[in-house]
């Protein structure tokens, strides 16, 4: 009885052992095939020290005088008997040390620049009288990064813009910032205001972004919020576990007469702006964010006297974003008011603008291609003296992207809806190439 | 006679038991990817979340003076691909895109460091102080410390980097 115990507890140890091993091939190959690729760089290399070596040492003999044959194979023989003998070469651990250790010191040097560009080529045409359809170049955007030391890092964005005539020439962002911990960074410049999620994610980046156009909340020149802040910023994370909570605490010029434009040369009046947004991206759910940010500011505008509510306005925004930023699928929902209130009458204005876009990256062969939809909708009042001339938007866009690489993708949109530019229902076809370099 | 019997048989069950769970345990730990910080790191277990945070370049710095260091394994390379699934839930393109838009958003001045081979991370954890890099555990240095993930550390079955 007692052997075949034994035998049977040995067959259950050895059946485990055995299977176990058989799926060992499988999985231990592709270390094996790593650790073969490790061992084959560090062959070459030594090859490559040794060509080296072996290059310089032929370069270092100096040419013999003419001589007698006699005193030639003489000399031969005495150099060939002085020569040391050649030494085994084995790959030394602590020359791979150095070599690691000298490249590491390389990517440590301070100031480095890194450089990155985005760029676009579009196609429009638009069923409305007075819209040309035609190529367009879109906007040539150079990043510059850089480190100053561990803590210190500058940032600067440039955009070349084509205009009638000219290129417009943009110095987008501009950036200091001094690393104090996670908690708090603190930095001066001119930044993305961080009073909508698009505006600081995609903003420059065509080829970053899914669509061909931003949404009409933050469009190009747009007024509905104010693009571009100048001033101090103080942003970091807040310890919160796996909520992955952040913040942005800003302080600034504000908009300037042109609330398109910031206050670049200086505030217009005496009173800064103000922000505050709050976010939510938790570790364990890597798409996800949600946020809110508020922003205080006086607007002052031009031409006072034509305007029965003064020049003067407070302004007070506030704004929330739900993102997923995944492919499958993607989804980002914003929305914010814009609050207008004289500092003359005291009458109040409510702006309201918002979008829903989604996407879906389509699997297997067909996973370059990503067809999406999004929503845009406006509403400015019609009395509202801040934003005259403004026309209210309900949108439709659905698109398809197609990404001919990691950092290139031809993208179709078709566009049915009011608003930006025109104010009556119109159809438009849009085409980009968008890319990164 | 019967006790002398009794006592091999004792001895074989214990060599095969013992054997079995080592046999396990160095298949485990073969296959799984440690984590590794320089030992002037103050780390020495972080959760799952936190390795996400410091990974995605989330989390920059392990105190006021210590600026993080990521060294990531240059493609195509085992432990690379375990990391970008488990630690940045990415595929290799999602993982450059990620880097570009981070640094688009002035977010950090630059992505991770490339290492090239297990060996060139362990140098270089070695040498730089706030450095954190992953590699295969069987080649895990003397001179690196190697953190827990969740509480455990390669080898253990419930070792989340595999």
């Amino acid at each position: 009885m007692r052997p075949i115990l034994i035998a049977f507890i040995a067959a259950v140890f050895t059946t485990g052992a055995w299977g176990r091993s058989a799926d060992a091939p499988q999985q231990v190959s592709p270390a094996d095939v790593q650790a073969l690729l490790a061992r084959i760089e560090k062959l070459e290399q030594r090859v490559a020290e040794l060509e080296a070596k072996q290059s310089a040492t032929a370069t270092s003999a100096a040419p013999q005088p003419a001589a007698s044959s006699s005193e030639s194979a003489r000399s031969t023989a005495v150099a060939q008997a002085q020569q040391p003998k050649p030494t085994p070469v084995t790959t030394s651990a602590e020359e791979m040390q150095g070599m690691h250790t000298v490249l590491a010191r390389a990517g440590e040097e301070y100031p480095n620049l890194k450089i990155r560009g985005f760029a676009d080529v579009d196609f429009g045409a638009n069923s409305a009288h007075g819209i040309n359809s035609g190529f367009q170049l879109g906007q040539f955007v150079l990043h510059f990064a850089s480190a100053l030391s561990p803590k210190v890092s500058y940032f600067a964005e440039v955009s070349l813009t084509a205009t009638a005539g000219v290129y417009n020439v943009d110095l987008e962002r501009t950036i200091i910032r001094y690393d104090w911990n996670d908690l708090a960074k603190f930095s001066f410049g001119r930044y993305h205001t961080p009073v909508n999620y698009w505006n600081t994610a995609f903003h420059h980046g065509a080829w970053l972004q899914t669509t061909i156009a931003r949404p009409d909340m933050i469009v190009f020149g747009s007024r509905f919020i104010p693009v571009h802040f100048i001033g101090a910023q103080s942003e970091g994370s807040i310890p919160s576990g796996p909520l992955g909570a952040g913040y942005n605490l800003g302080i600034g010029n504000g908009r300037s007469s042109n609330l398109a434009r910031a206050g670049d040369s200086g505030d217009v009046n005496n009173n800064r702006a103000w922000l505050g947004n709050f976010y939510l991206r938790p570790p364990a759910l890597r798409h996800f964010q949600i946020g809110g940010s508020v922003y205080r500011d006086e607007i002052s505008l031009p031409n006072s006297s034509l305007l029965p509510d003064g020049q003067n306005f407070r302004e007070w925004i506030a704004s929330g974003h739900l993102v997923w930023t995944g492919e499958t699928p993607e989804f980002y929902a914003e929305f914010a008011n814009v609050h207008h209130r004289s500092e003359l009458t005291g009458r109040t204005f409510d702006n309201q603008g918002g979008y829903v876009q989604v996407a879906y990256r389509l699997p297997f062969d067909a996973r370059k291609w990503k067809p999406y939809y999004r929503y845009d909708y406006l509403q400015v009042p019609a009395n509202e003296p801040t934003l005259l001339d403004f026309v209210n938007v309900r949108k439709s866009t659905f698109g398809m992207r197609y990404d001919i690489s990691d950092f290139a993708a031809f993208k179709a949109e078709y566009r049915n809806g009011r608003g930006n530019p025109l104010p009556q229902r119109s159809n438009a076809l849009a085409l980009q190439t968008a890319f990164t370099f | 006679m019967i006790r002398r019997t009794r006592t091999i048989e004792m001895l074989l069950l214990t060599i095969m038991l013992f054997g079995g769970v080592l046999s396990g345990t160095a298949q485990s730990k073969s296959n799984d990817v440690a984590v590794v910080v320089n030992p002037a790191a103050p780390v020495s277990d972080l959760t799952l979340s936190q390795a996400r945070r410091i990974f995605r370049g989330d989390q920059q710095y392990w105190n006021a003076d210590l600026p993080i260091v990521l060294l990531v394994r240059n493609p195509p390379s085992r432990e690379r691909d375990i990391i970008l699934k488990q630690l940045y839930s990415m595929t290799e393109a999602e993982f450059k895109q990620y880097w570009i838009a981070k640094i688009f958003r002035a977010e950090a001045t630059s992505g991770p460091k490339i290492v090239y081979s297990n060996s060139m991370a362990a140098d270089l954890v070695k040498v730089i102080p706030g450095a954190i890099a992953f590699m295969a555990a069987r080649d895990v240095d003397p001179g690196l410390k190697v953190v827990k993930i969740d509480g455990h550390l390669p080898g253990d079955p419930q070792y989340p980097l595999r």
